[in-house]
């Protein structure tokens, strides 16, 4: 095993815990079961990073088996870095029949193309979607396996998921992916999170959402806890409102989990008290950003406590409606953002 | 009983001790005025009683009288030569009876409506907008409810959904002109949607029924599934292709199959198999092979 595949494996180990670490391990295959026995998981990292090292060196692996593994233990463990979304515009007639040979081969040979040498690892995943592991260099040196690309997407929906993209990469990887999935562009989602999985189910509606219907589903009724016969609410009925009004804007059940939400102000400055600000010709531009480790839970517990007014305010709603984390208001209403973000690496 | 137990048992019990013990010791006029003031009191319960009870009497009839409305209403729609029945007097309460009966019959067929699996349609925000639900189900079972919120002014939009996006919905809005023709677009999304729940539902019973059969590959629209079979006499394995491209559709349009035997997929046998699987839904199908002793 030459020195670079060695430092790979010494960060792949470092990085990953000890328990995860068996459990990719065993996902990975590749040890045999008397190597796997040995692997004590109560050692000290050093000592199992040397333990793996010598097991890899006896089985004769290479780069390409450790990042082989490190693409396993990503898969297993998704919710780690920052995830960007991108949608695929105007699809091609043959967009909803592209089948995953097709789209692999096409995407491998488009990036070859592009950039050479680059090393693709391509993967479909149980849960239907395609995972691309992508090693970038260039005509000076090989590719880098330290900082791979990592990209997600299902076949038959316009989205992609991407980590560590720089923006000198981008636009090779927009073209591979816009050629291979038979679309004609890509546009930044505005939707930006640690979590892959909650930025995947925001944009799939795997969500609950509530609507008004005239019959209830027979079985789909709330189980009301038995409060105390003696004790009445006085607000209960503008309370019942509220929590309707917040289920609808952010829905019910479980939500995906989002980490923030930023508002980029470029309007003008309004407030009567202060005259010199709103004597101000050009706009007021301001950055507004909600944070929390469930946003979208604690927005809609703010609307039915009654701390956000309700009707909820579409700035708010927009998030889960329209699937984004990121909006520029200007004076005429809020649109698509002018410029696209940098995603950074 | 919020009044017994507002007042509580023993405070009841000491009541009455205290009733006893002044009626030994009151003396005659007493007695008689309290008994006095007893009777007035239980006399305007009789007529409270007396009066709830007219009350009573009343509904009864005219709840009587709309069913008898009712019968003849729905009668009415199923024959339609008969004469309308003769009514007493065609005053104004007997014509409110008469729409009371519509309204309950009206009532009672949206209800059959949404039991069926019909679409329904609700108004909100003051009649700017209407939702409507679409229901889908498979083989007899009901499976997700899907919604749009439809806005009506100034045009015809979707504005709120709870449709995946591998549905294309916006396409199917813009071929099937929603503004003129919101039946015909809401039939085919109908379409589209059942046949999705259809071939989801197909898969997940597949799954769980033949855990013998790897399924190696499916995407999100189940519009395209790859199992391995595994045969039980020449212990090789057969790659099954089946490619639903009609997505309006549950059943499959391709079957391929693929084996080292190259004999195989032209044997009488699996040509009757290529056949079943694109008549029967997937997880029979393989029962039947499984029967015939083709797969195990």
């Amino acid at each position: 095993m030459d020195d670079s595949s060695k430092r790979l494996l010494q960060r792949l180990v470092r990085r990953i815990p000890a328990q995860t670490l068996r459990t990719t391990l065993e996902k990975w295959g590749r040890l045999t079961a008397a190597q796997q026995r040995s692997m004590d998981f109560t050692e000290p990292k050093w000592a199992l990073t040397e333990k793996l090292l010598a097991i890899c060196e006896e089985n004769g692996f290479t780069a390409k088996h450790i990042t082989e593994l490190e693409m396993t233990n990503v898969i297993d463990n998704p919710n780690q870095g920052m995830w960007y979304a991108f949608q695929l515009m105007d699809p091609e007639d043959d967009a909803n029949s592209v089948e995953l040979t097709q789209f692999k081969e096409q995407f491998k040979s488009h990036l070859r193309e592009l950039v050479r040498p680059v090393s693709v690892k391509i993967k479909k995943h149980t849960d239907e979607a395609v995972w691309i592991r992508i090693a970038w260099g260039d005509s000076f040196s090989r590719p880098n396996h330290l900082k791979p690309t990592y990209v997600v997407h299902h076949l038959q929906t316009p989205y992609v998921f991407v980590t560590s993209l720089t923006s000198k990469q981008k636009p090779l990887l927009s073209q591979a992916l816009v050629l291979s999935a038979r679309y004609r562009a890509i546009k930044d989602a505005n939707l930006s999170g640690r979590k892959l999985t909650a930025i995947r189910d925001l944009l799939m509606r795997k969500y609950q959402q509530v609507f008004p219907t005239m019959y209830p589903s027979p079985l789909g009724e709330r189980n009301q806890v038995d409060s105390n016969p003696h004790i009445e609410k006085e607000q209960a009925e503008p309370a019942a409102n509220r929590l309707q009004m917040a289920c609808e804007a952010f829905g019910d059940g479980t939500l995906p989990q989002l980490q923030s939400v930023v508002y980029k102000l470029e309007t003008k400055f309004r407030d009567h008290t202060n005259k010199t600000m709103t004597e101000r010709e050009e706009s007021f531009s301001c950055v507004v950003k909600f944070a929390s480790t469930n946003l979208l839970e604690s927005l809609r517990h703010c609307a039915s406590s009654g701390i956000a007014s309700t009707p909820v305010t579409p700035l708010l709603s927009s998030i889960l409606q329209k699937g984004r984390n990121y909006f520029v208001i200007t004076d005429n209403g809020s649109g698509p953002s002018t410029q696209t973000r940098q995603p950074q690496n | 009983m919020a009044g017994a137990s507002a007042t509580g048992v023993l405070s009841q019990l000491s009541q009455l001790e205290v009733e006893a013990r002044s009626r030994k010791t009151q003396p005659q006029q007493q007695q008689q005025q309290q008994q006095q003031s007893r009777v007035k009191e239980l006399k305007a319960k009789v007529e409270a009683l007396r009066a709830q009870r007219d009350q009573l009497k009343a509904e009864i009839e005219t709840h009587k009288h709309l069913q008898k409305l009712r019968e003849s209403l729905d009668k009415q729609s199923t024959h339609e030569e008969e004469e309308e029945e003769e009514m007493e007097q065609d005053s104004e309460h007997s014509q409110l009876l008469r729409l009371m009966a519509r309204h309950t019959q009206l009532d009672d067929l949206l209800y059959a409506h949404h039991i069926i699996g019909g679409y329904n349609v609700t108004k909100t925000r003051q009649g700017k907008g209407v939702y409507v639900s679409l229901a889908t189900a498979y083989d007899g079972v009901f499976l997700e409810t899907y919604n749009l919120e439809i806005d009506l002014k100034p045009t015809l939009r979707i504005s709120r959904h709870n449709v995946p996006p591998f549905i294309p919905l916006n396409s199917l809005a813009e071929q099937n002109n929603l503004q003129t023709n919101i039946r015909t677009f809401l039939d085919t999304l109908s379409q589209h949607l059942n046949a999705f729940a259809g071939r989801k539902q197909q898969l997940e019973l597949l799954k769980e029924l033949h855990k013998s059969v790897e399924v190696m590959e499916s995407n999100v629209l189940c519009s395209i599934l790859v199992l391995l079979f595994n045969l039980p006499k020449e212990k090789t394995a057969v790659l099954c292709t089946l490619d639903y491209t009609d997505h309006t559709r549950s059943l499959p349009t391709r079957v391929h199959f693929e084996s080292e035997d190259k004999k195989l997929p032209d044997s009488p046998e699996w040509k009757k198999n290529c056949s079943l699987l694109k008549e029967t839904p997937v997880h029979k199908a393989l029962i039947t092979m499984k029967k015939m002793g083709n797969i195990v």
